[in-house]
């Protein structure tokens, strides 16, 4: 706080430490990124106009014929599918990472915390990169399969698990640790029976979290050729029958809402 | 606290209180197990390929040809990531990717501020003030479904949709990233509202103020750190997106990315993962700044 | 219960002749079930400080809501500054009659201190002004003034959030300042508060009654307090009214029994 006895100063300086500078310097960036598209071309393509009309159209009604529904339901069941395997794998592959991340396996020593250290980049940089760029990496190493799906979802997801497992494992109270340290448990028993069980709750909390995510990113693997609801929607769009789109959109949409409940109920039943 | 060595034994023998956490537990072991099967068993996994010798040599191979150690069908010479002007290149459009990812967020901003707070409970049955009215009601549900929605599609989904009548370049993935984001960051602050402390709003009612004027020096002053906040983090992973949704959208480095990917030219591919980590990298500490500044008041 | 012509309370108004500044009769608040305050009369005149006692749950933040206007009475007629408080308009006319400080203060953290006070001005003000104000404070002055009588005249551009809870209490007590409300209630202003501070908040808050000439309302359980500042002290226990008379005779059996953990809710 500048406080001179001249008012004029004092007002100007008043006005750079306000709030009201930062806001201005947020709508300038938004206003400059508005620089960047293209706005003496045409925005909306030749027939884009008609196209946005026939999609709000698609609307009423949807495709609602028993057999695209029965095709919407498998595309579902692919989406979840790949969604299950590659969340478990990110569990598999997180776990041990989070915990060595956490720092909280073995006896305290310089090269445990540097081993964490080194663990940790490798979770950011795993988690740095978007599940689709991994897939098409996973794509061009291994062709296109599900194992590209799979893996293009558990690495990523791996690396947040794993983040999170270790904030959550060394956010444990240490009161309880020391009972079991002086009561002579080795350093692995006090990870099992110590922290494990009390940071459990919040694991399990984030991880059905990001299984409502992973629903997501399995919906769009359809990029990298896996069958699913991705790729119903772009088979849809391709042939313009953009009431096939919304009844996908529609149950993609189901879909996460369905995760999104059981992940809440299964959240609100830890936090009791 | 309880002694921990039994809340273990507890937990696994199911003597606690969260029955449901564990049948979902159990439930979603069932699942994943049905999953995996489902996908080994399936035609084309790809899992099969793990065990050929082939398989790794193929991915060792293109793991060497990303690194610029063996030369790709191209014969390129140099790999992309050692030419200086390769870097200028892609820092373009590098530049023009981050252009997106705040414009994607700035709009999403702006979509949430004129819809929050009807979107949120305790405004639109007139708790904090007003009489409840259907019309308001009738907006309020209305919102929390278009978040919802909105929310549960993902930006390339929204993309693929935009692309059919905008043309390429940034702004169909703008405004799909926008859309996406809008749900998450309004639901969130939809309920930063009805989650408040109605004590200060309660006070401005009895120092006279109005409806408007509670809105304006209480609710919104208070709800203005969470809502900056939420919308910083999304920048954190719409910077991520930005790339992915470039694929279809045609814009900034994911059009690149998808190009050099398909001509083979993977020293650029690894020129442009470097690029990538390095606008990652820079909106993290970016964000969290404007996350510090936005805290301390 | 009648009009108290307490002359060590009195100020230059001729409190006989005028209307009672707060006339309740046979007020009462129910939540559900639960009767928070039983039918009371109550009434208090110009230049009168009326403290509150009674342990807590004995309904004195209830009848302080019911006298701000806040919550309207289940039962009875409340007539604030001669006009029944339905009728008052909640914005201007409201808060020119009565003003509440909550013992939580119930400042918004974000605003810088000065707005903060503003918010007192809110009921004169039109919604435009209001917004106006916000980008940029009208009537700074006389925050100014307000802000150095109190002591923290330095803090008026901090957000209120950076205060300490005593300086934000000073901010609360600044922003009625502004309101200049006829009745001032206060719910525990200094409960939490060591005796020399307490002293200090209840000097300030009876010199500003003294300004307005009008009348004070506060709950609190300090016997010596009530005797040094006030001029009435109404008793309630579980919602029921046990006694209102002049402040300077209530002992400290009166006060005990009031509180008596032992006794059972009479009916």
């Amino acid at each position: 706080m500048i406080w001179t006895g001249n008012p004029k100063i004092r007002s100007l300086a008043r006005f750079f430490e306000a709030r009201w500078f930062l806001s201005i310097v947020l709508v300038g960036v938004f206003l400059w990124s508005l620089t960047g598209v293209d706005w003496n071309g045409s925005i909306v393509h030749s027939g884009g106009g008609s196209s946005f009309k026939d999609f709000s159209l698609g609307l009423f009604p949807p495709e609602l014929s028993p057999g695209f529904m029965k095709l919407a339901i498998i595309a579902s069941w692919q989406t979840v599918v790949h969604a299950v395997a590659g969340m478990t794998l990110a569990v598999i592959i997180g776990l041990p990472l989070g915990v060595v991340a956490s720092g909280s396996l073995g006896n305290p020593s310089r090269s445990r915390l540097a081993i964490a250290v080194v663990v940790r980049f490798v979770l950011a940089f795993m988690r740095s990169i978007h599940e689709l760029v991994w897939a098409v990496l996973f794509v061009a190493a291994f062709g296109l399969s599900s194992l590209a799906a799979v893996m293009a979802i558990a690495v990523p997801y791996a690396g947040m698990l794993g983040r999170i497992y270790s904030e959550v494992l060394n956010d444990v109270p240490e009161g309880p640790l020391d009972g079991l340290r002086s009561a002579g448990g080795s350093s692995f028993s006090v990870l099992v029976y110590g922290r494990m069980p009390m940071a459990i709750t919040d694991m399990l909390s984030y991880s059905f979290y990001r299984f409502e995510c992973a629903i997501r990113a399995a919906a769009i693997m359809s990029f990298v050729g896996i069958r699913g609801l991705g790729f119903e929607i772009q088979l849809s769009l391709n042939d313009l029958l953009f009431g096939e789109v919304w009844t996908l959109l529609f149950f993609l949409f189901g879909l996460v809402l369905l995760v999104d409940y059981w992940s809440t109920r299964v959240r609100r039943s830890l936090d009791s | 606290m309880r002694n921990h060595a039994s809340a273990w034994r507890d937990f696994v023998q199911g003597r606690t209180g969260f029955t449901f956490a564990r049948a979902s537990l159990y439930g979603f072991f069932v699942l994943a197990v049905v999953s995996w099967l489902y996908i080994l068993v399936g035609a084309d996994s790809g899992f099969g390929d793990l065990l050929s010798s082939r398989a790794w040599n193929n991915a060792g191979g293109f793991l060497r040809q990303l690194l610029g150690l063996e030369d790709g069908l191209t014969g390129e010479g140099r790999p992309a990531f050692l030419q200086l002007d390769r870097w200028g290149e892609t820092g373009r459009l590098a530049y023009e990717t981050l252009m997106m990812s705040v414009l994607a967020i700035g709009l999403a901003g702006l979509g949430v501020l004129l819809t929050f707070l009807p979107a949120a409970r305790n405004v639109s049955n007139g708790e904090l003030g007003g009489r409840p009215s259907a019309v308001m009601g009738a907006i309020y549900h209305v919102l929390r479904i278009f978040f919802a929605f909105t929310r549960a599609v993902p930006e390339l989904v929204w993309a693929m949709v935009i692309v059919f009548f905008l043309s390429p370049g940034i702004l169909p993935g703008a405004i799909a990233l926008a859309l996406h984001n809008y749900g998450i960051v309004g639901k969130l602050s939809a309920e930063v509202v009805e989650n408040m402390d109605p004590g200060p709003a309660r006070a401005l009612r009895s120092a006279g103020a109005g409806n408007l004027q509670m809105l304006a020096y209480g609710i919104i002053p208070q709800s203005m750190p969470h809502f900056l906040t939420y919308l910083l983090y999304r920048w954190e992973v719409v910077i991520r997106t930005t790339v992915v949704v470039g694929f279809v959208s045609a814009g900034g480095l994911g059009r690149e990315f998808r190009l050099s990917l398909s001509f083979f030219q993977y020293t650029d591919v690894a020129l442009i993962i470097l690029w990538y980590l390095i606008l990652v990298l820079g909106v993290d500490l970016i964000s969290a700044f404007l996350r510090r500044m936005v805290r301390t008041g | 219960m009648r009009l108290t012509n307490d002359i060590a309370g009195q100020e230059s108004n001729c409190s006989n002749a005028e209307a009672p500044l707060v006339d309740g009769r046979g007020i009462g608040k129910s939540f559900g079930t639960l009767m928070a305050l039983a039918p009371l009369d109550i009434s208090i005149g110009a230049g009168e400080r009326v403290a509150l006692a009674g342990p807590s749950g004995s309904g004195k933040s209830t009848l302080l809501y019911l006298l701000a206007g806040l919550v309207p009475p289940d039962r009875g007629e409340l007539i604030l500054d001669s006009q029944p408080v339905a009728g008052l308009q909640p914005g201007k006319e409201l808060s020119e009659a009565v003003g509440l400080i909550q013992q939580q203060l119930d400042l918004v953290p974000q605003l810088p201190v000065i707005q903060n006070v503003l918010a007192g001005r809110l009921g004169q003000w039109g919604i435009l002004r209001s917004l106006a104000s916000l980008f940029s404070a009208r009537e700074r002055k006389s925050v100014e003034v307000v802000l150095s009588r109190l002591g923290v005249a330095d803090k008026i551009d901090e957000p209120t959030s950076h205060l300490s809870g005593g300086e934000q209490q000073r901010v609360a007590i600044a922003r009625l300042m502004i309101q200049a409300p006829k009745v001032l209630l206060a719910d525990e202003p200094v409960s939490s508060l060591d005796p020399a501070r307490a002293e200090e908040i209840l000097r300030l808050l009876t010199g500003l009654v003294a300004d307005t000439g009008g009348a004070m309302v506060a709950s609190l359980h300090s016997p010596d307090l009530i005797r040094e500042h006030f001029t009435r002290v109404i008793g309630l226990r579980h919602g029921i009214l046990q006694f209102d008379i002049p402040a300077r005779e209530l002992t400290s059996t009166v006060l005990e029994a009031l509180y008596d953990l032992d006794r059972e809710p009479e009916d």
